[in-house]
């Protein structure tokens, strides 16, 4: 047999000035990374900014695992986490909900794992978005799939990266997932063949994000009207899709199994339905009519619920680009939401229990 | 831990740091042996005591054989059957159990019994397939008596366990990599520069070219519930051609920079592949490690080409299907290697008519055989990527044109992504199909090569990544 020795691996380093590379290399990276980061700035990013992931979701999950919480969690889609402002919550009740809502996603999937969960007997708000909701629509982020049991199972490598994407975002505006080199790029408005789903129409950046993930819409879309109606184009063609209104019963019966798990053990689920507006709110009214969703899921699951259209202080808000409230408008909703759960549930209000 | 994450950042300051101290040599191999297996550790701490196991099993067994050199045969076979067993049987268990049990149940079914075997919820360690081949590697070659046993078995452990290269190669043999650990090494200013324009190459690669240019137009096309044209179908497939070329290379020169930043050398994985012309020449240009590890462990030790004409392609034949499984555990990865195995049978039995030997006479001929291989190579990375044979099937017949109502998938800008980033890619590796990329860095001025490397971590940092799975670590 012919036998081979195998020869110890040399690697020749190419005879080039690698002094001058390095300094070249480093004077052009230092000046181009800066000139990008003050030209993200022009464009409204900021520094402190934390760019939400699934890896800040699972260290607010944890912390409910940690009995860390104030036995309040809010499930839901991008309304009831862009429109709660979790300070005010705070400010009125002394407590500070867990937020663990999820854009572009149903909160049904979640909330089955989180029933699942023996451990929690709190009061979860679960936020409302009806063309979303009373749907078989999971989650437009395939990493969100994981979540029910990435916050066990997240490796120590991606918790201590996170810690350190979470250091730099401090301090570092670009690091923005919507405003990646790669990202701008596929968002370039270039004609496409007929039925195919344009890069162009996927959701631009709508939010900021900070510590407790405590989100809030991004400010620039109310000074920018390009950006303003890119987003209602985008949710006219995402909510424009048929919805199957023979589902609503099964839909609603499979939250009704949920929610008494929950109740089972002493916690409660109360629905939290947030303010859309224009032919978004039109197109909610007749293919997700409340009579046919909110009202009987409400009766079906005996559970309490707050709808927009049945609180004066909650119309009339700023839906900046007819789903998501402006800042103003989320602290003004969450005042009165939070009003109305701690007049249904006074435990609620630490505060007000401590006094007494 | 993926090199494209902040914490190999951080991970590789701390161990260049510690690696730089005026500590003794033990010493620094002993933080680099911790520092390996808490690279390891960072996915999925318990999996550590698999690489625990290979590495006591295969030091012992080694032993055994070599004491055993006197006796016959048999008992070293038995000592080497011992290794094999432990190796082959973590592959087995956890990345072939669930493909076993599933073919099982077909058997099952075929004659008649239905069996429904219990539920499979085991968790693939990651690299498995690569640190086990490395450890036999080490058994084998003592078995063989190409080598003796080592001496050191903290350079045993630290062979095996070697971060850089740790879960997706270069497959490294011992006689390649042990004898650096002998005697202190540092890297010098230029190995560390030059290591790190590696890493940087490498990170654009994997996070700028595969997961950012090209991955998105795979997805789509391989993706697609429905029948896709003849311009989707080829432009998904090109696309997974250099997502699956960036993602891999991509790692392995991250491997061979991290490494050279040390003072190691690691060898090349990849010389140019898709400017092969003719599939042994692309078998000598992708994944060098893999397919020598098998030319010398699988195909050689079956016979190689020494027996008759039909016995040459037989083993030909069972070395691309074994090839094809090491990447999977699905049929879709046998026909895979089974179709490359059917290439280079073709091509030996078309040598052997025709006298033909090496490259052929006139540029031209050259380049319409090298766009041959490249467009039948693609054909193969169809049963690659799909998975299952219907996709694959479906994706087929839009290559060739007869899709039925074919949808269309792709985005524009997808599309033209896809062109331009493969177009310049099979470019460049024609034009370096017979140089190094060393050489080409010493030719050129060093303005540009800075000019090059600045552009390249520029789009790195600007892309950021989020950290995707390189995809040979499935394996």
């Amino acid at each position: 047999m012919e036998l081979r020795q195998d020869e110890v691996t040399t690697r020749a380093v190419p005879a080039t000035g690698w002094s001058a590379i390095g300094g070249l290399v480093l004077a052009l990276v230092v000046a181009s990374v800066t000139a990008w980061e003050v030209q993200m700035r022009r464009l409204g990013l900021r520094a402190g900014d934390l760019d939400d992931g699934a890896s800040h979701w699972t260290v607010e999950r944890r912390k409910i695992a940690a009995g860390k919480h104030d036995g309040v969690v809010i499930h839901g889609s991008s309304r009831i986490l862009f429109d709660t402002d979790l300070d005010v919550w705070e400010e009125l009740t002394g407590r500070r909900p867990i937020q663990l809502a999820l854009p572009g996603t149903n909160p049904r999937f979640l909330l089955r794992g989180f029933a699942q969960d023996a451990d929690f007997s709190g009061l979860v708000i679960v936020g409302v978005t009806p063309a979303v909701f009373f749907t078989d629509f999971t989650t437009a982020f395939p990493e969100y799939l994981e979540l029910n049991t990435l916050w066990l199972e997240e490796s120590p490598s991606r918790r201590f990266g996170h810690q350190v994407g979470l250091l730099l975002s401090r301090r570092l505006a670009f690091l923005d997932d919507q405003y990646r080199l790669g990202t701008l790029v596929d968002q370039l408005d270039i004609p496409d063949r007929p039925g195919v789903r344009r890069p162009h129409m996927r959701v631009w950046k709508l939010s900021e994000s900070f510590d407790d993930r405590q989100y809030f819409l991004w400010p620039r879309l109310q000074t920018d009207a390009r950006l303003r109606e890119h987003a209602k184009a985008v949710w006219r063609l995402n909510f424009g899709r048929p919805v199957d209104a023979s589902r609503f019963p099964a839909i609603i019966d499979s939250v009704r199994e949920d929610v008494e798990k929950i109740r089972s053990r002493g916690g409660d689920v109360v629905f939290v339905r947030a303010p859309s507006d224009g032919d978004l709110y039109e197109r909610e009214l007749s293919v997700v009519p409340r009579a046919a969703t909110w009202d009987p899921l409400l009766e079906r699951t005996g559970s309490f619920g707050i709808h927009f259209e049945d609180h004066a202080d909650m119309r009339g808000l700023d839906v900046v680009e007819m789903s998501h409230l402006s800042r103003e408008s989320a602290t003004r909703f969450t005042r009165a939401y939070v009003a109305v759960l701690v007049q249904r549930y006074p435990w609620l209000d630490r505060r007000a229990a401590a006094g007494s | 831990m993926v090199f494209n994450s902040l914490t190999f950042v951080v991970f590789f300051a701390l161990v260049l740091l510690a690696h730089r101290l005026p500590l003794p040599w033990t010493a620094k191999k002993v933080n680099l042996l911790v520092a390996s297996y808490l690279f390891y550790a960072a996915w999925n701490p318990p999996f550590v005591i698999l690489l625990w196991i290979s590495t006591i099993v295969d030091w012992y067994i080694a032993r055994g054989i070599w004491n055993a050199r006197e006796k016959s045969r048999a008992v070293r076979r038995a000592w080497l059957l011992g290794s094999l067993a432990v190796n082959l049987g973590f592959l087995a268990f956890f990345k072939y159990g669930e493909f076993l049990l599933q073919n099982w149940q077909a058997l099952m079914a075929s004659v008649g019994v239905e069996y429904v075997p219990p539920a499979w919820d085991i968790i693939l360690p990651v690299g498995i397939s690569f640190y086990t081949f490395q450890t036999m590697a080490y058994t084998l070659d003592v078995y063989l008596g190409r080598s003796k046993p080592l001496d050191s078995f903290l350079d045993f452990s630290l062979f095996v366990t070697f971060f850089p290269q740790l879960v997706a190669g270069p497959i490294v043999r011992p006689g390649q990599l042990v004898p650096q650990f002998a005697r202190p090494v540092q890297a010098t200013r230029d190995q560390m520069l030059w290591g790190l324009a590696l890493m940087t190459l490498g990170l654009f690669m994997k996070v700028v070219i595969a997961d950012s240019g090209l991955a998105a137009s795979a997805d789509a096309v391989f993706g697609a519930d429905k029948p896709v044209g003849f311009a989707d179908a080829w432009l998904g497939t090109l696309a997974f051609s250099g997502q699956i070329f960036c993602d891999f290379a991509g790692y392995s020169t991250i491997a061979i920079g991290s490494a050279l930043c040390l003072g190691f050398a690691l060898p090349d994985n990849f010389r140019m592949p898709y400017a092969a012309i003719g599939f042994s020449d692309f078998w000598r240009r992708w994944h060098i490690s893999l397919s020598t590890w098998l030319r010398d462990y699988l195909y050689i030790p079956l016979g190689g080409n020494r027996g008759s004409e039909a016995r040459t392609y037989v083993n030909l034949m069972l070395t691309m299907l074994l090839g094809g499984l090491w990447h999977g555990a699905s049929w879709t990865f046998v026909v895979w290697g089974g179709l490359h195995g059917f290439y280079l049978a073709a091509e030996r039995w078309i040598r052997s008519r025709t006298g033909v030997q090496g490259d052929p006479a006139g540029a031209w001929n050259r380049l319409a055989l090298a766009l041959t291989t490249y467009l039948l190579v693609n054909v193969t990375w169809v049963f690659f990527r799909a998975e299952t044979f219907e996709g694959a099937a479906r994706i087929l017949a839009g290559m060739a044109g007869l899709a039925a109502e074919p949808a269309a998938v792709l985005p524009t800008v997808f599309m033209i992504k896809t062109g331009v980033i493969v177009a310049g890619m099979i470019a460049i590796q024609w034009l370096m199909r017979r140089r190094t990329l060393e050489d080409v860095v010493a030719r050129a001025p060093w303005w540009l090569t800075g000019l090059v490397v600045a552009a390249m971590l520029f789009a790195v940092i600007t892309t950021q990544g989020s950290g995707e799975a390189f995809i040979y670590f499935q394996f």
